[in-house]
Parts: C-alpha cells; structure tokens; sequence
C-alpha cells in the first residue's frame, strides 16, 4: 500500500452527505449498524496522495446529495490500513457497496458512470 | 477535398522533475502526486482533451483521457494524446504549476511520435515536426541546454519516429536501481485486421457505461492476458474506440484503439527493466500483441540505455518473424538523457498488395 501518512485528515466538506470514519472503534460500530439495515451503504475508499480520489471527491459529494436514501462513508487508506486491508483494498480510490454487512458490488477507480449505474442498480 | 478520419497516431510527452530539497517534507515525497486536480484540468483544457477515468496505487496515478492518457508519478509525468490535440501546449502550464505550486524543477523532456496519417489536418504547433521543434525550443526552460532533434527513417517515407529531447544533465540519469535496464517500448500499429478491429466497436443500443463496455472489451479480445499481474482502467467510446492503462506496481501500460477501417490504428505502450534472463517479457508482450490486432504494418521503438541497444533489435525481430512479420527497416541513435532510441517496422511477409 506504500507507507506515506496523509499529510492532513480528510475533512468532511459543507455541502455533502458523506460521513468520514477516522478511527476503527468508529467503524466497528457503523459495521454493527449496517448488518442490520437494508440500507445501501457506498465506501469510498481514498488517499491524500493519490489525484484519482481527489477527482471523485466533488463527484462523490454531489452524489450522496441526489441518493438520500443511500449511506455514503469515505475511509482514509493510511488511517484505516487494517479495514483497506481487509477489503482487499488496492488500487485507489475504491468504492465498495454493502448491503446488510455484505459486499454486493464494488468499483475500482474514478469510474462516475460506472458507480451511479451500480448504486441505482442496488439501492432498492 | 481530401477525406481526414481520426488521426490515432499520438503525440507523447515525458517531463522529469528533480526533488532536490534537502530536507524533504512527506509533501515534497509526493512531488507531482500532489497537484491540485484543478491544475490537473488547466492542463489538459490547453491540449483540448479531459479525463474519463482514472485509478492511483501507491507509486503513481493513471488516468485515461478523452484523447489518450496521462501518467503521473513524484518526479515524473508522461502525457500522451492523438487526433488533433495540441500537445505541445502542456508545456507552459505544466512547468508553471510544478515551478510555483510545488517547487520542483524541471531536469529533462522528451517528445516522440511517429508519423500522422493525416498530417495536414494537424493545427499549430503540429503542422510538421520543424515547427514542433521550434515551438518546443521557444517553450522549454534555458537550463535544458543539450538538445537533439532526429527523424529516424525506415523504408518508407510515411513512417518515421520523431524524436527531440532536452535536458540540464546529459548523463542518462533517471533515476533506477542498478543492475537493472529499464526500457520503454511503444508499438504503433495500423491496417488493423478488420474482424479483430470489429471487437471495438460498442454493440448499438446496449446500455452499459463505456467502463463495463471497455471491460467487456478487455476480456474478448484477451488484452488482460497480457499481463495477468497489472490492474486494468478500461473505457469504450461511443460508436467505437477503446483506451486502457494498467498498473503493475510501479510499471504502467497503456492500449489506445481507433477502429474504423481506413484508417485503423492501434498502440501498445509499457516500461519495464531487463534483469538478466527476464526478456521474455518483451517477446511475449510483443506476441500477444499482434494475436490481438494482425497488423498490416507494426512499428517498435525501444528507448534504453545503450548497453542493451544491439540485443534489444534482435530480440524484437525474433519474437516477430515466427508470426509472419518481417523487419523491413531498423535505425538506431542515441539522445541526451535518454539513452538509445533503436526503431524498427515490420509488414507481413507476403503482402496482397504493396500500400503506401
């Protein structure tokens, strides 16, 4: 994954729905919550270093504004290895799309056709 | 009036930046990594093209273009665009971002292409490689002050490989482990087998995203095969048309694909290092190639350094002749900073009928 620390934590941005999970206790439990929800949920996997994620940001932002009904979380590949690892994480950024806990579809790379078809496709 | 299709033949910049801070922050380690994508698109907005999909792993990002692709590492980018962009004018924005924004400067570029299909419908600065050259004197900092122009011949005037670089340090210095002979190999192919060329084209009224198309793509004509180790961002235009960059770690490749009959093109660019009884990757990837796309004619050219030079001809003649591909013409010569350029063509053995 390479051993660079982001230079400065993601920041949540005013105008977008997507919540930013900074620590695993955090994630431990939005993951208990999710297994228990019919609710769409999009991570977007991402690195400060690596222009790609920041090309899908705005893209990501305006998207979590149009699906209400779909849960958007953004994790930081250097500050959750262990979670990026464990989603088999590789290539940046990466959206995985769970449902009930489980993965149903994921996305690698700023693809905005290709995530807007997959979470109209899942999300009802 | 002269009829003019897509010119797939691709104008190709690559820019080194030297990171000579002595004290180097973790921002100064991601050197180019960290241009502002904003910058990122004045960029491109000068060359005409925009960016349709992209991918980053932790050694450089990968984005795939309206017009080709973009390669962008710490100390190192590499432009690449066809049809009628105006590469050239990357330049100035590019130097001015990196200068100011990240201060990192400038050490060496390099511009190849080999010869348009179409040169008349080229605009400034392309119009014919003189005024390509001229331009790029006019554009480039003073302290690249060793330069070399060359057009390497073959034995047909209507292909031929332009080459100009220029750089502060004219001792191939880039930086690679030693012991290992890094090279760049770019093929450029035209008079696609029509069938094979047919599997580019997007089937009408299907309603994928040209991303799943272009995957669909990659799997039937066996272009993941290639290399099974690299990651794919792949993309299919509407009606026709397909580009691709892998990453395999630090090593990217890249497929660009203009179809249509008549003026059918295909590239095949990657970078790798020799290491002692790894050539087969060359013969291989050269292999695979012409599987994908039987070319009515093929041109290679390897940059490397010069140690490697006189093998790598023969290496690329051998791994072509057994698929029917003669070597018609094979010029060599060598480029500050870059090493040697070797540049060969190849048409099949025995031609229906001599074209061009």
């Amino acid at each position: 994954m390479g051993g660079w620390f982001s230079s400065q934590p993601l920041t949540e941005s005013e105008n977008s729905r997507v919540k930013i999970i900074h620590s695993l206790a955090r994630w431990q439990l939005d993951f208990n919550e999710f297994k228990e929800s019919q609710t769409l949920v999009v991570i977007d996997f991402s690195a400060t270093w690596c222009g790609p994620c920041r090309f899908m940001e705005p893209i990501l932002d305006a998207m979590s504004n149009e699906y209400t009904d779909v849960e958007f979380i953004k994790i930081d590949v250097d500050e959750l290895s262990d979670v990026a690892k464990d989603l088999n994480v590789q290539a940046m950024p990466t959206f995985v799309l769970l449902k009930k806990g489980k993965e149903v579809d994921r996305v690698i790379g700023a693809k905005k056709d290709e995530l807007q078809n997959k979470i109209r496709e899942h999300r009802a | 009036m002269a009829f003019s299709g897509f010119e797939g033949f691709e104008k190709r910049l690559e820019f080194h930046f030297l990171n000579d801070d002595p004290n180097p922050t973790i921002n100064h380690q991601l050197g180019l990594r960290k241009l502002e994508f904003e910058s990122i698109q004045q960029i491109l907005q000068a060359v005409q093209c925009t960016v349709v999909s992209a991918v980053g792993n932790s050694y450089f990002d990968a984005y795939v273009l309206s017009e080709s692709s973009l390669f962008v590492y710490p100390t190192k980018i590499i432009i690449k665009t066809c049809g009628t962009t105006q590469l050239l004018k990357s330049i100035i924005p590019l130097i001015y971002f990196s200068n100011n924004h990240l201060n990192l400067t400038l050490s060496s570029v390099s511009y190849t292409r080999g010869s348009f299909i179409f040169p008349n419908s080229q605009p400034f600065p392309h119009s014919s490689f003189n005024e390509e050259v001229s331009y790029l004197e006019n554009t480039i900092p003073s302290n690249l002050c060793y330069k070399k122009a060359s057009i390497m011949p073959s034995k047909s005037s209507s292909h031929s490989w332009h080459v100009f670089t220029a750089t502060q340090n004219p001792h191939h210095d880039h930086d690679h482990i030693p012991y290992e002979l890094p090279y760049t190999m770019e093929i450029c192919m035209t008079e696609l087998d029509p069938v094979l060329a047919g599997k580019f084209f997007r089937k009408p009224g299907d309603e994928k995203s040209g991303h799943s198309a272009g995957k669909e793509m990659t799997e039937l004509t066996g272009i993941n095969k290639i290399n099974k180790e690299a990651f794919i961002c792949d993309f299919a235009f509407d009606p026709c048309g397909y580009s691709m960059n892998g990453m395999d770690g630090g090593l990217y490749s890249t497929i660009h694909v203009t179809p249509e009959d008549g003026y059918s093109y295909a590239s095949f660019e990657c970078v790798g290092s020799v290491n002692n009884d790894d050539d087969d990757a060359i013969v291989h990837v050269l292999r695979k190639v012409v599987q994908i796309f039987r070319p009515g004619t093929m041109s290679v050219s390897i940059t490397t350094c010069s140690e490697y030079n006189n093998e790598v001809w023969r290496k690329v003649a051998s791994a072509l002749e057994p698929l029917g591909l003669k070597c018609r013409s094979c010029a060599m010569d060598q480029f500050p900073a870059l090493g040697s350029v070797v540049f060969q063509t190849f048409t099949p053995l025995r031609r229906k009928n001599a074209s061009k």
